[in-house]
């Protein structure tokens, strides 16, 4: 691939493609999550968790990555409706939920190897990408405990939701390569991040909240 | 749908953080309403009731000494910088004979379990940044019996938003059977508009269980899951004044313009201080069917002199308006305690064509009977009913109402012959018993014309007082009292 003359002198300066790459990747997905965020109203676990779901998913691939994150989700469901009903402290109780994880995702694997269920290969992903998805189990029962399995699980479908677009962008070739290409791209997202941090009107999701007030019988 | 100018009225998450809550509440401020103890400390100084504090737990080896027997029956245990209402379990009796407390929904807990959930709190679970945390064991508010009777189990709570000093909007929140006996909105307590003039509630609505998206409502009428659901438009809210100068003091002490004071009603107490919100959430624009942005717009750079001050511009700015909702709702006119209303002329003709004078009517409720004034009654063609009244040489007083009434039985035929005279009535003015004459009148009142019986009286500051027996239907407005 041929690179402008300060992508390639970065490149040439101890920086590698992937790294740059990746570094430019997170970049856009913060957008995308602030976008998210501030103008459509999505709440998501943080900022951390869709951006790292994303760049996991771009290792994994969405098929995969998905049936990953249903697995964990589904585990950690189960872990909790179980431990919910023993007397222990919330670390441990958390603990015992990453332990779970790890038996279901080996059992997981080990289907996957002998039926194949339509996920086969899955051997050749790296390890850390399904870890990063595992890491969704804590934002998740952490909303369930603090607010309501309802509010958790909107905020999962929020969550993921982002992810998939970010990971749909960041895997774009023409969209990666053009920006790796024109890295003047990056104080641009600062900016439109300005923006966005100063933007005061209704985020989408106000517009269906709040319709009811529009209706007749309004008083101000 | 976006084009629709009615959502510029709206206040939204973005402008409430941008244009109230950064410049308005400073970090300072924002840390005593983040922090219980600090809210308590701050408001007892005013004079501000709160929730009365019977143990503060800093560290597990407090906990571990804790003088259980020396708890109440009754009491809840909260994080101190808890939020969302996270974390806070209120306990409704104890078991007999056992160190164990009864929840509203039935659930009894016994010492280890209240340990582990206030260790929890200690470990910061439930507080803001999962920071370490302090528990606060404190009184259980006694509800009010008013609002006892629309809530489930729980402690009903009434929310006022106040900026710059002025109270601009409030709801009350009732628990119910969805909600766990909580006052939360987001577990399915009811939300219920209050008219800020006159402290009588609204609309109502309820989080949408269904609904897939988060933070959606449907408008109800009556509670949904108590044994005999009730009606939750129209309820005056009592003490209305004392909880909109309370919000006003929390305001002032807290520093913070923009706020949200959460106030219960204790049996005993009176209003109590639940909570000082810096970020109150936008669903009472929902309960009240209008936006928050056009109120504090109209408020913005007021020069507010006093709580009294607030509390007035609030009520002429953003009071009376839901009157019409108010009918629309309950069916109940909403007439002011002294209010125009046509008087019409006792010459038989069809009210159209029938002479007619404005008067200004008084509405008593201590009165059965609506009264009116000798001179007016004479002016209005009730002339003869008087003179013939007169004519009787009746006492001008009785002893007892037993008398009066043997007085009446006695001379019926003679009192009522020829005359408009529909019936006499014994009434007690300045404690002396006398009897006078009850006429029929045509009256229009609030748009309806109807036909009401009055007792002539002496001439008094009001020529007509509508009483009992006309006010059936009617929500008296006693806002606009004496101005």
């Amino acid at each position: 691939m041929q690179f402008s003359s300060f992508t390639d002198w970065i490149l040439e300066n101890g920086i590698s493609s992937q790294t740059l790459e990746l570094l430019v990747a997170i970049t856009l997905l913060a957008t995308i999550v602030s976008i998210a965020r501030y103008i459509f109203g999505s709440k998501t676990y943080g900022i951390y968790a869709p951006v790292i779901l994303a760049i996991a998913y771009s290792y994994t691939g969405l098929k995969y990555g998905l049936s990953v994150t249903v697995i964990v989700i589904l585990t950690t469901l189960l872990s909790y409706s179980i431990l919910k009903r023993v007397r222990m402290h919330y670390i441990t109780r958390i603990a015992i939920n990453y332990c779970m994880l790890s038996i279901s995702l080996v059992i997981f694997f080990l289907i996957i190897d002998r039926y194949g269920l339509g996920l086969e290969n899955m051997s050749q992903i790296p390890p850390l990408a399904f870890i990063s998805i595992a890491t969704l189990s804590d934002f998740f029962i952490k909303q369930y405990v603090q607010k309501s399995f309802k509010t958790s699980l909107t905020i999962l479908l929020s969550t993921l939701i982002v992810s998939t677009i970010g990971w749909y962008v960041i895997t774009r070739n023409h969209i990666s390569g053009y920006i790796i290409n024109n890295l003047w791209i990056v104080p641009v997202l600062i900016i439109i991040n300005i923006f966005i941090g100063q933007f005061k009107g209704l985020r989408i999701k106000d517009y269906f909240r709040f319709k009811s007030i529009t209706k007749e019988n309004v008083v101000k | 749908m976006l084009l629709n100018k009615k959502y510029n009225d709206i206040l939204g998450l973005n402008r409430r953080n941008q244009e109230y809550v950064r410049p308005f509440n400073s970090p300072s401020a924002k840390a005593i309403a983040d922090n219980k103890i600090l809210t308590k400390k701050i408001l007892a100084k005013e004079g501000i009731k709160t929730p009365e504090v019977y143990k503060l737990i800093k560290s597990k080896k407090q906990l571990r000494f804790l003088d259980w027997e020396s708890l109440p029956k009754s009491f809840v245990v909260k994080p101190n910088k808890g939020t969302g209402g996270n974390g806070i379990i209120v306990f409704y009796g104890k078991k007999k004979g056992e160190t164990a407390w009864i929840r509203p929904s039935g659930e009894v807990m016994n010492k280890r379990d209240i340990i582990l959930h206030i260790e929890n709190i200690l470990e910061g679970r439930f507080s803001m940044g999962s920071k370490s945390d302090i528990a606060i064991i404190e009184e259980r508010v006694k509800t009010d019996p008013l609002l006892k009777q629309y809530s489930y189990k729980g402690v009903p709570d009434i929310r006022v938003i106040c900026f710059n000093n002025v109270p601009i909007m409030a709801m009350t929140r009732l628990p119910t059977k969805r909600s766990n006996g909580t006052a939360n909105l987001h577990s399915g307590a009811i939300c219920t508009g209050i008219d800020i003039s006159t402290g009588i509630t609204t609309y109502s609505m309820q989080m949408d269980v269904k609904s897939l998206l988060s933070d959606t409502y449907e408008d109800i009428e009556t509670t949904t899951d108590l044994k005999e659901n009730k009606k939750l438009s129209g309820i005056q809210i009592p003490n209305w004044d004392e909880i909109l100068r309370i919000a006003l003091i929390c305001q002032k002490s807290s520093k913070l313009g923009y706020i949200g004071v959460d106030i219960a009603l204790d049996r005993d107490k009176g209003p109590v201080v639940f909570e000082l919100n810096a970020r109150p959430g936008l669903g009472i624009q929902v309960a009240n069917k209008t936006g928050l942005r056009a109120r504090l717009e109209r408020v913005k750079g007021l020069e507010i002199k006093s709580i009294k001050h607030g509390i007035r511009v609030a009520k002429n700015l953003f009071g009376g308006e839901v009157e019409e909702s108010i009918e629309a709702i309950s069916g109940r006119k909403v007439v002011n305690i002294t209010e125009k209303i046509l008087l019409f002329h006792d010459d038989g003709k069809d009210p159209a064509k029938s002479n007619k004078e404005i008067v200004t009517a008084f509405m008593d409720t201590g009165i059965i009977t609506s009264r009116l004034s000798r001179s007016l009654a004479s002016r209005i063609g009730f002339l003869e009913a008087i003179k013939h009244f007169k004519s009787l040489g009746i006492p001008d007083s009785f002893p007892t109402l037993q008398e009066a009434q043997e007085y009446i039985d006695k001379n019926s035929t003679k009192l009522l012959q020829g005359t408009s005279i529909r019936r006499i009535a014994k009434i007690i003015d300045e404690q002396t018993i006398n009897i006078k004459p009850v006429i029929e009148a045509r009256i229009k009142i609030s748009g309806e014309i109807k036909s009401v019986e009055m007792v002539i009286t002496e001439d008094t500051t009001h020529p007509v007082v509508i009483g009992r027996n006309d006010l059936k239907g009617y929500l008296i407005d006693t806002s606009k009292t004496f101005k």
